[in-house]
């Protein structure tokens, strides 16, 4: 907190519901704190996760995005985890052109027995985007190309 | 529009760390101005009716219930919106108990945290919609797959449950690979006298009406789901009529063509129309199609005219038909087959003679085998020395990682039956482990370790031994380079999924694990169950298993079907599914590409996807995938998820 002037970073985290939103739950029940900054969105799996929904919470004020799936090959739906991973890579790619951190989006994998990661890996998520500070507000135009009933055909890989 | 936001207390669990006083005055901002109603415990008998009649009385278009995780109970509020005479679909839960006031210190950040969380679900409940669970009447009937040890279990346990079952077996016969032995271990049991029971309640007991047997058949598709699948089954044809062949041979004792055996591995002769061996069931002959002098252009009728029970008993202009069957679940039950150990080097097996592998070997052990029981080299004397090498292929990186687990004990089956034919025969045992497990095993193990002329030889690696044949014309086999006598060479190799497991696999789409073996649910909790729901598994199509428990997963399979397809029962379909918008689907079927169920099919007069609800799991990989965002992911809609956003971010 010192190195970025109490800077309280806003963060959204998108949990699937089998593994990692379970995973928050188990850590929940272990009662040990982590900080507050993430706010969950509960999704059935990781594949469900578009990259407009990032985009969007950042637009929206958020500073960072987490997107916690199954395990490879733990996925609920079979393989909806490969997919949000490859929404993921390309998602990187696009905020790189938009200037923006690739530290202020990450997908990782929280099992629901992993407690202790998932304490972690919120630990770990908040740290990185307090250090790199306030996210500028994106481009005006940039937040006009975001309906809320279409996708992002550009980023959303099959 | 109504909201109610009901926050639980949970005793102190909430109370202590999120102020409901705080959450109060902030809902006053939300939109609508939600009533918040404050409960202790909503989850107990008594929060439960004070949760239902407050819904009554206040009569709210939307609920939003801020308490424990939704995967505790957001079945049971949901249970008491129906109750209170709401769509359960109009509820959102927010997790403050596991998610906030257990992991945050502080109970001023707690309390803003969880008003975040509320305002996004008040934001989310707003554009929430009624859903409707479809209800569909299922089918009991069951389709079995492979007539071994499992699938027969299951077939009659299932028709001895009044239900109809198709048994669908791929050879002439039934049995699977235990018809092929003579005695079984743990208790040298002999296999004819115990399954022939078993066979013969299946084709003529009480219940065989129910079960409709089709021999030399396979599944070629199927379409459905769970109660309601419908198969296509290829029957090739037998030439002969199993209603009406009496079983009695003239028919192969008049044919002129003759080949080799394939069941007693071409170790003997059959005729183009024969039994597969002696005692057979069902017990008729059937054809092979490219033997019989009729496939070469000759006008042969020999068997047909020696059949004593008429003209119509064989018919030779008989062909393939596809016969379709409605069921309601399918049980895999296609067994297990031997590693063929010509891939291990150095096991002589297929280049040198007088080396075979067990089933081979069981098939001399056989009365009704090649040898008719005689143990003999292929110059027809008795072996002074056995080698009898395990593990061939099995706990092996290079071959197949797994124990086969069944392998010792049927090569000390082996060791006592050789003791009993031959009592001076040296028997040597070549293992990388040993695995005689269970209550029951040690007996066969025990015999062998104290008969006198059985020696157990422990090798590292398959590499370190091999056969080969002396200069005196005689096989040996070399260990770590000693070199031990053995004038017949039997080979214990891994158990593998029986061929064809792989085409099954695709057809139904039920996963295999990385061995090929049918992928179970769970291992441990549902290990009846494969990946695929109303698709189930039973024997050594899962892995490695003995007759015991290829008999008990029969059994488990059965199960499954019993409880969850009685006659007329509906099922309930969740309806968190995808959903085409048809006037916006532009037709280029990435959906149909991503999704990992096969629920969408492509209409293409329309041009458009469809995705059938009943298939459809709700993960909404599809509903991401579409770039005309064509498809809606109901209860996790674009915009009700966009909502949440928002209304967290404030
Ligand atoms: C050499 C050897 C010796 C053994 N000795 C013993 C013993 O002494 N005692 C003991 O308890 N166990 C013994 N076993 C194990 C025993 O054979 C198995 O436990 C048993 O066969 C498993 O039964 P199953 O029904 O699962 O499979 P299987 O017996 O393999 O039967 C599967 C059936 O499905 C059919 N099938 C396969 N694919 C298809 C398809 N696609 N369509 C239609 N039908 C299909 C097959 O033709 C077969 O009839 C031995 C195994 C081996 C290899
Ligand atoms: S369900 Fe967890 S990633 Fe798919």
């Amino acid at each position: 907190m010192t190195e970025s002037n109490g800077f309280e970073p806003k963060i959204i985290g998108f949990f699937c519901n089998w593994c990692s939103y379970a995973g928050a739950d188990k850590a929940g029940g272990m009662q040990q704190a982590y900080p507050p900054n993430v706010q969950v969105i509960r999704v059935m799996c990781s594949g469900r996760v578009d990259p407009q929904f990032i985009l969007s919470a950042l637009v929206k004020g958020a500073d960072g995005v987490i997107v916690l799936a199954c395990h490879p090959g733990d996925c609920h739906y079979k393989e909806g985890n490969c997919r949000a991973l490859q929404r993921h890579r390309l998602l990187l790619l696009m905020l790189e052109q938009l200037g923006i951190e690739k530290e202020r989006c990450r997908l990782d994998y929280v099992s629901a027995g992993e407690g202790e990661k998932f304490n972690r890996v919120i630990h770990e998520m908040v740290a990185a985007v307090r250090t790199l500070g306030p996210l500028m507000p994106l481009p005006e135009h940039d937040s006009h190309t975001i309906r809320s009933d279409a996708p992002m055909s550009s980023v959303a890989a099959p | 529009m109504k909201i109610g936001i009901y926050f639980c207390n949970c005793g102190s669990n909430i109370a202590d760390k999120i102020s409901s006083a705080a959450v109060i005055e902030a809902a006053r901002s939300f939109p609508d101005q939600p009533f918040v109603n404050i409960l202790d415990f909503i989850c107990s008998e008594d929060g439960r009716l004070r949760f239902e009649e407050s819904l009554k009385s206040e009569q709210p278009d939307r609920v939003v219930v801020a308490a424990c995780s939704p995967r505790d109970h957001e079945a049971t509020f949901r249970r008491c919106m129906t109750a209170a005479g709401m769509n359960p679909y109009l509820l959102q839960m927010v997790n403050i108990r596991e998610q906030v006031a257990w992991v945050t210190e502080d109970p001023q950040v707690a309390t803003d945290k969880a008003i975040r969380a509320i305002r996004g679900a008040v934001g989310r409940v707003r554009l929430q919609q009624p859903l409707e669970r479809k209800q569909l009447e299922v089918c009991p009937d069951a389709l079995v797959i492979g007539a071994g040890p499992a699938g027969m279990k299951a077939a009659l346990s299932l028709a001895e449950a009044g239900r109809s079952v198709v048994l669908v077996e791929r050879t002439p016969f039934i049995g699977g690979l235990p018809v092929r032995f003579e005695e079984l271990f743990p208790a040298l049991e002999c296999a004819p006298c115990m399954l022939e029971p078993l066979m013969g309640d299946l084709l003529h007991g009480d219940c065989a009406g129910r079960i409709e047997l089709m021999t030399m058949a396979e599944l070629v598709e199927v379409t459905g789901f769970y109660g309601n699948f419908i198969a296509k089954i290829r029957q090739k044809p037998r030439q002969v009529s199993l209603h009406d062949c009496i079983g009695c041979g003239e028919c192969a004792a008049a044919c002129p063509a003759t080949t080799m055996n394939g069941f007693n591995s071409s170790a003997s002769e059959r005729k183009a129309i024969d039994f597969a061996f002696a005692g057979v069931l069902p017990n008729a002959p059937f054809l092979l199609e490219g033997v019989c002098v009729r496939s070469k252009g000759e006008d042969c009728r020999a068997c047909k005219d020696a059949c004593p029970m008429g003209a119509d008993v064989i018919n030779l202009e008989e062909v393939e038909t596809v016969v379709e069957r409605r069921i309601g679940s399918i049980i895999l039950a296609t067994g297990a087959g031997l590693y063929d150990a010509a891939h291990v080097p150095g096991m002589g097996l297929g280049s040198l003679p007088d080396v075979y592998d067990a089933l081979q070997f069981e098939r001399m052990l056989s009365s009704t085998g090649p040898t008719s029981g005689e143990i003999m080299t292929a110059n027809g004397s008795a072996p002074a020395s056995v080698a009898i090498i395990h593990c061939v292929g099995s706990l092996d990186e290079d071959h197949n990682p797994y124990c086969s687990g069944i392998c010792c004990q049927y090569a000390f089956k082996f060791n006592h039956l050789i003791s009993a034919k031959l009592p001076d025969t040296i028997i040597t045992h070549y293992h990388r482990e040993l695995t005689v497990p269970g209550k029951e095993a040690h007996t066969l193990f025990q015999q062998a370790v104290q008969n006198t002329n059985t020696c157990l030889k422990r090798y590292e690696r398959i590499t370190d031994l091999a056969v080969s044949l002396a200069d005196d014309g005689r096989l040996q086999v070399s260990a770590h380079g000693e070199l031990e006598p053995a004038d017949l060479v039997i080979l214990c190799p891994a158990v593998i999924p029986a061929a064809g497991a792989d085409s099954l696999s695709a057809l139904l789409d039920v996963s295999r694990d990385s061995s090929g073996f049918f992928r179970e649910l769970h291992g441990r909790l549902d290990a009846a169950q494969s990946t695929i729901k109303g698709v189930y598994l039973a024997g050594a199509c899962q892995g490695p298993m003995d007759i015991q428990k290829a008999m008990l997963a029969g059994m488990a399979s059965v199960g499954h079907t019993l409880a969850g397809l009685q006659p007329g029962r509906i099922i309930e379909i969740e309806p968190i599914t995808a959903e085409v918008d048809e006037t916006r689907c532009a037709g280029c079927r990435l959906c149909i590409s991503v999704c990992p169920y096969h629920a969408i099919t492509f209409d293409t007069e329309q041009n458009r996807s469809r995705v059938n609800a009943v298939l459809c799991h709700g993960c909404g990989t599809c509903v991401t995938a579409c770039p005309a965002g064509a498809i809606n992911g109901h209860h996790f809609t674009n915009a009700q998820i966009m909502a949440e956003i928002e209304g967290v971010l404030k």
